[in-house]
């Protein structure tokens, strides 16, 4: 059935072997190991993310002077984001998110449910079918087709990346998509996602990436730079909210079901807006 | 010492259950397949993305009514779709939230222009699902609006910044009500003020005896000792708020009563629907047993116990334990509660 997670990996069931799991919606539980800040998690996270838009030796959620970073990255459209370039920028991002679904699902095992990986892998597979069923004609349509495909993922996260993508989707309509169409869209998607998701900066939350990311190219439109300038701001933005929910304490999501013996672990659904963004300037 | 005195207490309440199981990844599709063979006048079933809708759709112009939620809660909801009740249900795995996908598909499948009502149990994943599922349907020019069941008393305490009350068995209530006041040919707008009317003046209470065990699982979700019951308990195998002793059927059913009718302020001349619901494991012997105690109460508080359900309706896989529901009665819900239905769970 689709978007469920039951026996998940497992092996052959046998009558009378026991295959308990937890329910999904019950309001109460979850057991996670407890978890306390690891410099190795961390290290693989930024390995994952990859380094700045600007390599030189500002740390981690300093601002790159935005004119030098569209200098360094030239291999987007610099006037807006094309059908090809939308398609290169989610065709990465999948090759990214396939290659880390395992770490992700890790994080989210020890601050949640541990469905988040299966999850994410289950939904680039609907999205490859949706397009291909429904192929886009816009960058706008695209999106669209991307948000369709993590509908049927089961969980809350896959659905809330679903609107989000739809946010982005919606914002545009032509053949290109301007940097401002994408800011509004990130912005537009984002503020979505605070509404259902009932999530704020700083709840430890895929939001921790999103809005940072929707005001740095919002900034972006306003210092008039173009997409790639814009995206690569905003990858950086992404990867600095990311970074910073290991420190938090979640008040919503999975993980805030587990207080405290979350602290220390990087959201995951933060952790994969920023490599959407990264993907863009892979 | 007899040989019963010897058998320690973990032993008696823990024995492990065998289940009628091919495999357990396959027990929701296997049983929707079932009902669809059983009732193919009833229902239809939409195997990707999954849902249950009328085998006859109601006529177009009319508002659509959708519940549903996680597998495990039979007959709960498919088992309530059909004529004067729910045009759709979208099953989720054991316990599980079902998709926005499949919610977006049961919606638009079912929209005949006038609106569809999402009637949601509170849980997160489901309230979440159902909302950017409607989000959706808005892009397609489909008005929804959802009811909230949240008629759980065990949970009073996560109302405020919590998650609020959780929602059991007073979605059966809800379901019939709105259903029939959508086949009457009810707007939208009058629809889901009468579906909230209902849905706040409803408090359930359960206890259990005895968990329930997951598809392929031979332990119960917890254990119990064999002089104690779980009050409180919801419908997801989760402990309940509180330990108490194991007491005859009358003391046991006062107990679920009594809170429900503090909390709904309900008196001498109030009218109430009441539900004496089995948990799955529970016998309608049983059941019946618990009812007389409820209606005995309620008449001694001078309340009348207008229409009553005494039956397995909203589950909690093989939980042995009832829960009770009372709403708030009044001639215009008696009417709509009255009304034609024809289902897999309700007839008549």
């Amino acid at each position: 059935m689709a978007g469920t997670a039951i026996g998940e990996g497992a092996g052959e069931w046998v009558p009378g072997q026991d295959g308990a799991r937890p329910a999904d919606d019950a309001p109460e539980r979850v057991h996670a190991e407890p978890a306390g800040p690891d410099q190795a998690w961390r290290e693989e996270a930024e390995r994952g993310l990859g380094h700045p838009a600007d390599q030189g030796s500002h740390q981690i959620g300093d601002r790159v002077p935005a004119r030098e970073v569209c200098r360094q990255v030239s291999n987007l459209g610099g006037l807006g984001l094309d059908l090809d370039g939308a398609y290169a920028w989610i065709a990465s991002f999948q090759r990214r998110l396939e290659a880390e679904a395992t770490e992700l699902g890790e994080l989210d095992r020890r601050a949640g449910d541990g469905d988040f990986g299966a999850n994410i892998r289950r939904a680039l597979r609907r999205v490859e079918r949706r397009l291909d069923e429904v192929p886009p004609t816009t960058p706008g349509e695209l999106f669209l087709g991307v948000a369709h495909g993590f509908l049927n993922t089961g969980g809350t996260s896959g659905p809330l990346f679903g609107l989000w993508f739809r946010g982005i989707g919606q914002a545009s309509d032509a053949p290109v998509m301007t940097l401002a169409a994408l800011a509004k869209g990130v912005d537009a998607g984002t503020a979505t996602v605070q509404r259902l998701g009932k999530a704020r900066p700083g709840d430890k939350t895929m939001v921790d990436a999103m809005a940072p990311a929707a005001d740095a190219l919002a900034a972006a439109v306003a210092d008039g730079l173009n997409v790639a300038g814009g995206i690569a701001l905003a990858a950086d933005a992404a990867r600095a909210g990311a970074l910073a929910t290991e420190s938090m304490r979640a008040r919503r999501g999975r993980a805030a079901y587990v207080g405290d013996v979350a602290r220390g672990v990087l959201d995951p659904g933060a952790l994969t807006v920023a490599l959407f963004f990264a993907s863009a300037l892979a | 010492m007899t040989a019963q005195d010897a058998i320690p207490d973990q032993i008696i309440v823990s024995t492990p259950r065998r289940q009628f199981v091919n495999h357990p990844d396959d027990v929701v599709e296997e049983a929707l397949e079932g009902l669809e063979a059983a009732y193919p006048r009833l229902i239809r079933w939409n195997r990707d993305p999954s849902f249950v809708a009328r085998a006859e759709p109601a006529p177009p112009g009319r508002v659509a009514v959708i519940s549903g939620g996680g597998s495990g809660h039979e007959p709960l909801h498919v088992g309530m779709v059909g004529e004067g009740m729910l045009d759709a249900a979208v099953p989720g795995a054991v316990f599980a939230s079902p998709t926005a996908g499949q919610i977006l598909a049961a919606t638009q499948a079912v929209s005949g222009g006038a609106g569809v009502v999402h009637v949601v149990k509170n849980y997160t994943g489901d309230v979440l699902n159902f909302e950017i599922a409607a989000e959706f349907a808005t892009d397609d020019g489909i008005t929804v609006s959802q009811i909230l069941v949240d008629d759980d008393l065990a949970t009073a305490s996560m109302t405020g910044d919590g998650p609020g009350r959780r929602g059991t068995a007073a979605a059966v209530v809800v379901e019939k009500v709105v259903g029939a006041a959508a086949a009457a040919g009810a707007d939208l707008e009058r629809i889901i003020a009468i579906g909230r009317r209902v849905a706040a003046t409803s408090r359930s209470m359960a206890v259990a005896l005895a968990a329930g065990a997951h598809p392929g699982s031979n332990r119960p979700s917890f254990g119990l000792p064999a002089d104690e019951v779980e009050f409180g308990v919801g419908i997801h195998g989760e402990r309940g708020v509180g330990r108490r002793a194991f007491a005859p059927a009358d003391d046991l059913a006062d107990q679920l009563v009594r809170p429900l009718v503090a909390d709904l302020a309900i008196g001498r001349g109030d009218r109430v629907i009441a539900i004496t619901n089995g948990l799955g494991a529970t016998t309608g012997l049983e059941l019946a047993v618990i009812h007389r105690r409820v209606a005995k109460i309620l008449d001694a508080a001078g309340v009348t116990v207008e229409r009553a359900l005494v039956g397995p309706y909203v589950t909690s896989l093989d939980m042995a334990g009832c829960s009770v529901t009372l709403t708030r009665a009044d001639d215009e819900l008696l009417a709509l509660w009255d009304a034609p239905v024809r289902t897999i769970a309700l007839s008549w």
